[in-house]
């Protein structure tokens, strides 16, 4: 669904560099390149990790704000790995893995908020088990 | 050294299951045995077994769901007829922990080994052909795709004769699911057979969008593609979506019974509660991953039979889109009463109603593609018009369902059942049934028998009212599902009148078998020829009948919505076919048998975790992870089809074509 939606590929074979590829058809990436990203990658996501786990151990930020700022460090986390890793950049080239992460995401949210929303209701109203028998004792 | 395997495991006491097993075996054995005399093996394994052609793929997922949809009506039969003699007095046939096995595996098979490969040997088949491209994205893939269900349905079946089958129904809610409740094996067999079989429609799902995003033909856009590849394609975006929840979920309870965790269990704060919810949160959406391919069978079917385009191709393509967005968000009103409150129930009460919108759209634009055409009623008619009728009133039980006080009422009710079999059989298995024969013609190059074909269908309409209507009526009147003992007399009357629907859907059965018997003795006289018997619309009709392998010689130039008709318009206008294009030669992916060796291994796996082999389990792992491999560091991948053969199978499409158009005319003013 980019801008050459309606005058798609005109003949076989016929690659435009705007429009997405089918698989195996993609322009080459240089190794260089290629090696470079992988790495700058895999520097971010280390930084990342490690950050995360000084962090938790406490003693550098105000502790009530631990879980926020783990929660900040993994969607950065997430950012690196689509980006270095997966490709996704915001080029026409890339409309279909950005409408593809964006039905993810949507999917997500949706089972998850969703989920959260259903059981805190149901774990009032039906309370668990095992503490309606701890209340029953 | 076995785990829990020993003899005990074999139902030699229980006198149904195990001469089911015995005469199944037999005729396994008997098939083995013919293709090995008569040496076919060597064309099975070439043509078929190993083949990566999504065409021939499209057909083995046709046959592999052809054989479940019997095993699952032979289930049916035994639990109509046994209520039907468990009523007041009688006793039934069936003891209680082997009917609670057969409603079980009569929903599992039927939805997930049955439905799920018919649908997607329609899209595996379809979609490419209709997107006028060579093959699927991924055709090794694609293989394995379907090797994996298969293994998933052979464990499925296997456990007929090797332990036993779940018997907590078809969706295996914890606590009943869990060691406490269900020490057996058969939770486990459920667990890994729909395991592997889902991973198997996920690849499945992973390849035909991509296929759909990226491999149409020249001129193809989005907005120019048949309707069925844009269902195919919402309905593998929900595959892609949904199918993890499943997985996800079933390895939580996995991990609940092998190794005492506590996701959903009573006790040390698990909550059963939550695997409901996530189960439908894949439930739901898995309706619609059924149901989109077949509206898409019937957009297909309407126009060609009206001798008119689709009316409001558009708002078909909204509708799809909607539904695919909307079926994320209705999952609750599987379990209005499992205590929510209204606020909640609210909201997924009026979602489930507005998802009805779209399929509104759908019946009108199908009703005024009719409208104003001449209308054909050949056989794939004949189940399209069935579908509607049948669906719109499955609907309006669906709306009635979806309103949570009424639901409260209804819920888990032979009304229920009554509703979802109204949908599912009314749109899934007859749109099954038309594709079947709209389709037929193209796959193997003959026509089915007409008069068979609407013997079949007759007799499973009529036979489908006979057998849902009573329930419905029963389900108002309070019986509940899956009882193995009715104790009210008053119902007998309705049961009575149900088997007397599963003997005439048992004709149904019957007759459509008979017609592809009769439609094979006599297929010289209703051979298809031209490649087009109905007077098609979309690219798949541009093709010879059976199509070659490459599908088509040159890639077609699409310039408008109906590709292959507007191709068709001009050569009748100009009485002539087009230019003789340039052939060059084609690149054809290799067979590979990868797809039949990891899914062997991944059913020993399955099947040693069933019972505890745990050696034999991570042995059969490694291996089947060998096979991808060896075939990860393949050297060829591809073979080259040479100019002359490509040249040399168009032309005598060619020919047929050119004698058709010669033929047309003449006929066209006698009519």
């Amino acid at each position: 669904m980019s801008t050459l939606e309606d005058q798609p590929l005109r003949r076989a074979g016929d690659m435009d560099d705007r429009e997405d590829h089918a698989p195996g058809d993609a322009p080459e990436e240089s190794a260089g390149h290629w090696v470079t990203n992988t790495h700058l990658g895999l520097g971010f996501s280390v930084v990342l990790t490690v950050a995360a786990f000084v962090l938790a151990r406490g003693g550098l930020v105000w502790a009530p704000a631990i879980p926020v700022a783990l929660i900040v460090l993994a969607i950065a986390q997430m950012g690196v790995h689509l980006v270095f890793f997966l490709h996704v950049t915001t080029g026409p080239d890339n409309t279909n893995n950005v409408l593809a992460l964006a039905f993810g995401v949507m999917v997500v949210f949706l089972i998850v908020v969703g989920s959260l929303w259903i059981m805190g209701h149901l774990n009032h109203n039906m309370m668990p088990m095992d503490e309606l028998m701890r209340m029953q004792r | 050294m076995f785990g829990k395997l020993d003899w005990s495991a074999v139902p030699f006491s229980q006198p149904i299951p195990l001469i089911t097993s015995v005469v199944i075996l037999l005729a396994m054995l008997g098939v083995l045995v013919l293709a090995t005399v008569k040496g076919w093996w060597p064309y099975l394994w070439r043509e078929w077994i190993t083949s990566v052609d999504h065409k021939r793929i499209g057909v083995m997922y046709g046959l592999l769901g052809t054989l479940m949809l019997i095993r699952g009506f032979a289930d049916a039969i035994m639990m109509r007829t046994h209520q039907a003699m468990a009523v007041g007095g009688g006793e039934g046939y069936l003891p209680p922990e082997h009917y609670n096995q057969i409603f079980t595996a009569h929903g599992t098979i039927m939805i997930l080994f049955g439905a799920m490969p018919l649908v997607l040997a329609f899209m595996n088949y379809l979609v490419p052909l209709q997107l006028g491209v060579r093959d699927v994205a991924f055709p090794t893939f694609n293989s394995v795709g379907f090797w994996l269900t298969a293994s998933g349905a052979l464990l499925v079946n296997v456990s007929l004769f090797v332990g036993e089958f779940a018997r907590t129904g078809w969706l295996p809610y914890p606590p009943l699911s869990e060691n406490a409740y269900s020490p057996g094996v058969g939770v486990d067999y459920y667990l890994w057979a729909v395991q592997i079989s889902g991973i198997g429609t996920l690849i499945t799902g992973i390849n035909i969008v991509t296929t759909v995003l990226k491999m149409r033909c020249p001129g193809m856009s989005y907005l120019r593609m048949p309707i069925f590849c844009w269902t195919a394609l919402a309905s593998c975006l929900l595959i892609v979506a949904a199918f993890p929840i499943l997985t996800a979920t079933l390895a939580m309870l996995t991990l609940d019974r092998y190794l005492d965790w506590h996701y959903f269990t009573n006790t040390a704060g698990g909550n059963p509660m939550m695997f409901v919810n996530l189960v439908w949160a894949w439930g739901h959406p898995e309706v619609y991953i059924l149901v989109l391919p077949a509206f898409g069978i019937f957009s297909e079917i309407f126009p060609t039979f009206s001798g008119k385009p689709l009316f409001g191709y558009r708002s078909m393509v909204a509708a799809t889109l909607f539904i695919c967005v909307v079926s994320m968000l209705v999952w609750l009103h599987h379990f209005f009463t499992m205590g929510a409150g209204a606020a909640v129930n609210t909201f997924f009460g009026i979602s489930s109603s507005i998802i009805a919108v779209g399929t509104g759209v759908k019946i009108y634009n199908w009703i005024f593609t009719m409208y104003g055409g001449r209308v054909r009623f050949e056989v794939p008619m004949l189940w399209s018009m069935g579908f509607i009728f049948t669906f719109i009133i499955g609907g309006l039980t669906g709306v009635l369902l979806a309103i949570p006080p009424a639901d409260f009422l209804t819920h888990n009710s032979m009304f229920l059942v009554a509703h979802f079999h109204n949908v599912i059989v009314g749109a899934v298995v007859f749109a099954v049934f038309a594709g079947l024969e709209f389709w037929f013609p193209k796959v193997f190059g003959f026509r089915l028998h007409a008069g068979w074909g609407k013997a079949a269908f007759w007799l499973a309409f009529t036979g489908f009212w006979v057998t849902f209507t009573p329930l419905y009526v029963l389900g108002l009147q309070g019986m509940t599902r899956r009882l193995q003992h009715v104790n009210v007399p008053d119902w007998a009357p309705g049961l009575y009148v149900s088997v007397v629907g599963v003997a005439i859907l048992a004709l149904g059965v019957a007759a459509q078998i008979i017609q592809l018997v009769v439609s094979i003795r006599h297929r010289d006289t209703l051979r298809d020829v031209t490649g087009d018997p109905w007077d098609g619309r979309s690219l798949e009709w541009a093709t010879a009948s059976p199509p070659p392998f490459f599908n088509f010689a040159v890639m077609p130039d699409v310039e408008g919505e109906e590709a292959y008709w507007d191709i068709k318009r001009r050569a009748l206008e100009s009485q002539q076919l087009g230019p003789e294009p340039d052939y060059a030669p084609i690149e054809m992916p290799l067979n590979s048998p990868v797809g039949i060796y990891t899914a062997f291994f991944t059913f020993v796996f399955g099947f040693s975790m069933v019972w505890h082999i745990w050696w034999v389990a991570v042995a059969a792992l490694v291996a089947a992870f060998a096979g991808f491999v060896v075939f990860a560091w393949r050297d060829a991948h591809e073979h080259e089809v040479p100019a002359e053969e490509v040249a040399r199978l168009d032309r005598a499409r060619r020919e047929a074509r050119t004698a058709l158009l010669a033929r047309l005319p003449r006929e066209e003013s006698a009519s």
